[in-house]
Formats: structure tokens, C-alpha cells, sequence
């Protein structure tokens, strides 16, 4: 069976698209986080589909996705020790009751 | 290529990386004999040390193109690496006297690898090292920024920082990805190449879009700036002017390459009546916004240093106007105005922290009668906001002029980019009023305490040679811009 590219780009785009609706709809800054993580991995599948399509001679996309994928774990590690420091003051991770700050 | 060259070439990081290693050693073994104020000078001299070994590396620089544009090293690129390597140091300075809590060695390195990222992001012309360089600049800067640990504030600041900053991140590699899924290359040059022959086409235009998204939030303009507020007041001061300057030199000089040569194959038109998509449309309509929102939001501000965020919001959309010029003379004048924003906003930045942390705030009132309880440091924080708002002879007003002239210069037949300029002039008239709301506090109201206030010497003195500089950059910007003039072509 063979599954042409544009399938790959058109999940690709859909799993953007959840990502960035999770990311900015939700108030649980974890499932935020999710959203945002989803969003990055889209973007590795596009880069995998296009390499393995369009430029399989030079495996650049491969470095592309693999340092992509380190870069996503090092995003979520920050990401949740902010989200822990947080939830120290607050005892929350609701993104709306981040209220200190505004104007 | 053999590992000595390539050594050779990252010298300068290897110094920062080795005296962020060293900071953090010696901290561990001195935390508990020392005192907490004493470790900040230890852990600061280190950093400094390394900062000012770095440039002695950095004038020392062949130039040399390194695994296919992974690391660039030419005149430009060094320049601006030392700009970058110079903020750092006075970002240091100002911090020796703030309190960070009790993590001094984890802070001062963590300054230190975000200046690394930020020295990768000038000499990357290739999106993975921009990627990477990127991120490892904007996770020190969100770890910076949560560095009060006592703070509410702080803590909510650098989730909100990077929660706008990781989606954006995400908009920046999902654009990346089918930028070089159409090329077929990571490099710059070659992605310029491929554009040429193909033209625009649909994916390439949706990865034009998501890549300005990502570095529209990097730079913090409308409407991808609503992080810029937050983070700047609930991040400590040092943080917030490490934010606001040595990241936004190393941004909008990557924005730079990347718009200008990689997207030159399909740049649109900004001209009055004209307008047909592409970046320069895309940034025309980012500066009018970003200009217009960042200048009326400063107005209403009580917090000094969110008023200066959105300052920095409207100085965003100035850049773009010089951006938007497309030739040498529009990249010259936009590296000479950040070059000489940053210094400014860095200055400004020094006198809030010296300032605040003595009379317990931040806020407008805080400031009030200035002028008399610490008159050296008032006069200095004039100077600043004056180059800020575009006063001459200081450096501001050059740096301003020359992004107008580049912009009118670009058409000038029929003046095409005209209205921006015109909506430009418009707004900094409307920034020079809350600028001297901020000094008629400093020297118009009366102070309700009217003690004298003592700061460092070595800090007044940093400062003073910052302000010196801006006033130098008026007076004389000739020698500046004739550099840059002649290594733009180097871009």
C-alpha cells in the first residue's frame, strides 16, 4: 500500500490544529502543555513525511526531527517545573486564576 | 573541515560555557561559607571575566563559514556577537546587587548560556541551528525570569512567558518544516535560491506566515506581543533588561537574515495603494499596529517597567519600518537602531533596578522627587528616556532618523512607504508624553521621603559610561553606521 504525501501534510495539519486548540482553549496549564507538545511533534511529522517524499539522498530532515524531538522533552521539562513552582503559590494549575499581573 | 577550525571558530562560546561552568563550581564550594552578598560579587566576577575573554576572542576572529552555514563567522556576525557579549556584561553588573535568592551560581549561569544561544543565533544561517540557538536562548531566559522565588509575580511571569513563547516556537519548526520540505535544504542561501526558481506558491507562503509568527512573538510585536507586558514586570529587573535588549538584538538580526535573504524571492509590496501580499505587507501591517498599540498601551501604564515594555513594543515597529526598506541602507539602519535601543533600554533598565530595589517598587509613585534623593542616577534615567523618545542629539533620535530616511528612501518616485513613516512620526510624539510623565515623577512631584539614597560606584559608573555611549552614538553615529554599512553586504 502506498500512502501519498499529502495524507502525512494533511495530518500534520490537523494534529497543529488540535495542538493549538488545546493549547489555547484549555485552563489546565498540564493539558497546555499537551497542546503545545502535540503542536511540536506535527511539525516533526512534517519533516520526516517531506524527507522521506522529497529529499530522501540527504538526510538533513532526520537531524532536523531528531534534534527537534530533544528540543520538545527540554520545552516540556522547563515547562512543568514552572507550572510546579506555580502551583506552590497557588495550590492550581488553572490558568485563569493567574491574575497578578495585568493592565 | 578538521576540530581545530571548528574550535577555532566557537572559541568565544567555549569561554562563556567554561565560565558558566566555573560560576557554578565555585558557588557550590563557597555556599556556605560565604555570604550571600559576597557570593554575588564571586559568582559575577567570574561571568565578567568570561564575558570580556570572549571578546578579546571575538576581535580576534577569522572569518570562516562552518558545516554548511551552521556557524558564520564574518564581520557582521562578530560585531553583533560583541554587542550581545556586551549586554551580558552589563546585564551582570546590574545584577551583583539584586537579590536573586540563594541559587547565585545557577543564575549567573544561566545569564551565561542564554548569551551562548543568543552568540549561536547571530552566526546561524541554517534553521536547525536557528531552532536550536533560538530555544536554548528563550528556556534560560524563561528559567530567568522565574528566578524570584519569593515572588508571586515572578513565578506567574515566566509561565505566561513561556507558554506564549513555547506555542510560538511551535509555529516557528511547523513553518521551518515546510519551508524545507518545498526547498529541499536547511540552508538560508539555498532556501533563497530555491525560492527564486519556484516563486510563491501556497506552502511556502503558510511557512512565511508561521515563521513570522514565531519570531513576531520573539520580538514581541502586535499582535504576537501580549507576553511582553507581563514578563518584563514580573521578571526580575536585570531579567527584564537582559529580555528586552540582548535577545532582541540577536532576534531581529536573525528576522533580518531570514526576511531579507532567504524570503527576498517573494517580497510582496507595502506601498500605499499597492499592497500585495508577501513579507514586506505582512511587516507593514505588524509595524502600524505594533506602533499604535505599544504607544497608546504605555500611556495608561502605573508600573515603570510595563510602561517600558510597551515602549519596547512601539520600538518593535519602528525597526519594521526600517525592515520594511528592503536595500542597504534599511538593514544598516535597522542594526544601528537596535544596536543603539538596546544600550538605551539597558541603561534605563539599570537605573529601575539600582532605583527600585532601594525605595521598594516599581511603580510610578516610587519615583516620585527622584531627582533629589538620587540625582546622579536621575540624570542618567533622563538621558535614557530621552534617546528613547527620539530627542536630539542623543542616539535615539539618529537611529529613528535613519529608519524614516531608509523607508522614504525605498520609493522615491511616489513615496510608497510614506504613510508609514507619517503613522511613525505621528506615534513618537504620542510616546514623548508618557515618557515625561515618568520624568515629571522623577522631577516634578515631591518625594514623601526625602533621603538621600546610596547606590554602588562601579554601578553609576557602568551606567554612566552606557549613557555616555548613547550620547556618543548621537553626536557622532558616522563611524557606527559606515561600519555597518560596509559588512551588510555580508549578510
Amino acid at each position: 500500500m502506498n500512502i501519498p504525501l499529502g495524507h502525512y501534510l494533511i495530518l500534520a495539519a490537523i494534529l497543529f490544529a488540535i495542538g493549538l486548540a488545546g493549547a489555547l482553549t484549555r485552563k489546565n496549564a498540564i493539558i497546555v502543555l499537551m497542546g503545545i507538545e502535540v503542536m511540536f511533534n506535527s511539525a516533526i511529522l512534517n519533516l520526516v513525511a517531506f524527507w522521506h517524499y522529497k529529499h530522501f539522498a540527504v538526510p538533513t530532515a532526520q537531524l532536523f526531527a531528531i534534534f527537534a524531538i530533544a528540543i520538545a522533552a527540554a520545552e516540556s521539562a522547563v515547562g512543568l517545573a514552572l507550572v510546579i513552582a506555580v502551583y506552590r503559590h497557588y495550590k492550581s494549575v488553572d490558568v485563569d486564576e493567574m491574575k497578578e499581573l495585568k493592565g | 573541515m578538521n576540530y581545530l577550525t571548528l574550535f577555532r571558530a566557537l572559541a568565544p562560546e567555549v569561554i562563556l560555557l567554561l565560565a558558566a561552568f566555573v560560576a557554578l563550581t565555585f558557588d557550590l564550594l563557597l555556599q556556605h561559607s560565604h555570604e550571600l552578598q559576597q557570593r554575588m560579587r564571586i559568582a559575577g566576577v567570574f561571568a565578567i571575566v568570561g564575558l570580556l575573554g570572549a571578546i578579546v576572542l571575538l576581535i580576534q576572529q577569522a572569518p570562516v563559514t562552518l558545516l554548511g552555514g551552521t556557524l558564520v563567522v564574518n564581520q557582521l556576525t562578530v560585531i553583533f556577537k560583541i554587542v550581545v557579549v556586551a549586554l551580558t556584561v552589563l546585564t551582570v553588573i546590574i545584577s551583583i546587587e539584586y537579590p536573586v535568592g540563594r541559587h547565585v551560581g545557577e543564575y549567573f549561569a544561566t545569564v551565561l548560556f542564554g548569551a551562548i544561544g543568543m552568540m549561536l543565533l547571530v552566526s546561524a544561517e541554517e534553521l536547525i541551528t536557528v531552532f536550536v540557538a533560538l530555544e536554548l536562548t528563550s528556556l534560560s531566559l524563561y528559567i530567568l525570569t522565574a528566578f524570584h522565588k519569593g515572588a508571586l509575580r515572578s513565578q506567574e511571569a515566566a509561565v505566561k512567558y513561556f507558554m506564549f513563547g513555547a506555542i510560538s516556537s511551535a509555529f516557528l519548526l511547523f513553518g521551518m518544516s515546510y519551508l524545507y520540505g518545498v526547498t529541499g535544504s536547511t540552508n538560508l542561501r539555498e532556501i533563497a535560491v530555491a525560492i527564486q526558481a519556484t516563486g510563491s506558491t501556497p506552502l511556502l507562503v503558510v511557512a512565511l506566515l508561521f515563521i513570522l509568527v514565531g519570531f513576531g512573538f520573539k520580538v514581541a510585536v502586535v499582535p504576537f506581543h501580549l507576553w511582553a507586558p507581563d514578563a518584563y514586570e514580573g521578571a526580575p529587573t536585570p531579567v527584564t533588561a537582559f529580555i528586552a535588549t540582548g535577545s532582541k538584538v540577536a532576534s531581529f538580526f536573525v528576522l533580518t537574515k531570514f526576511v531579507m535573504l532567504s524570503f527576498a524571492g517573494m517580497p510582496g509590496s507595502a506601498f500605499w495603494k499597492h499592497l500585495t501580499p508577501g513579507w514586506t505587507m505582512l511587516l507593514a501591517l505588524m509595524a502600524v499596529a505594533s506602533m499604535v498599540l505599544g504607544n497608546l498601551a504605555a500611556i495608561v501604564q502605573h508600573n515603570v517597567k510595563r510602561m517600558l515594555a510597551y515602549s519596547s513594543i512601539a520600538h518593535a515597529g519602528y525597526i519594521f519600518v526600517g525592515l520594511l526598506a528592503a536595500s542597504v541602507t534599511g538593514a544598516t539602519s535597522v542594526f544601528f537602531y537596535v544596536i543603539v535601543y538596546a544600550l538605551t533600554n539597558l541603561g534605563a533598565f539599570g537605573v529601575v533596578t539600582a532605583l527600585s530595589e532601594r525605595v521598594g517598587g516599581d511603580d510610578l509613585e516610587h519615583f516620585d522627587g527622584m531627582a533629589k534623593r538620587a540625582p546622579f542616577l536621575s540624570l542618567l534615567m533622563l538621558i535614557f528616556i530621552l534617546s528613547l523618545a527620539g530627542v536630539p542629539p542623543l542616539g535615539g533620535f539618529f537611529g529613528k532618523f535613519y529608519l524614516f530616511m531608509a523607508a522614504v528612501e525605498r520609493d522615491s518616485v511616489n513615496f510608497g512607504l510614506l504613510w508609514l513613516v507619517i503613522i511613525g512620526i505621528a506615534m513618537s510624539a504620542v510616546s514623548l508624553y508618557y515618557y515625561l510623565i515618568l520624568l515629571k515623577h522623577m522631577y516634578v512631584h515631591k518625594a514623601r521621603n526625602e533621603e538621600r539614597l546610596k547606590t554602588p560606584v562601579y554601578l553609576n559608573l557602568t551606567l554612566a559610561a552606557v549613557a555616555i555611549a548613547v550620547i556618543y552614538l548621537g553626536l557622532n553615529p558616522q563611524p557606527l553606521l559606515a561600519l555597518l554599512k560596509n559588512f551588510v553586504a555580508q549578510l
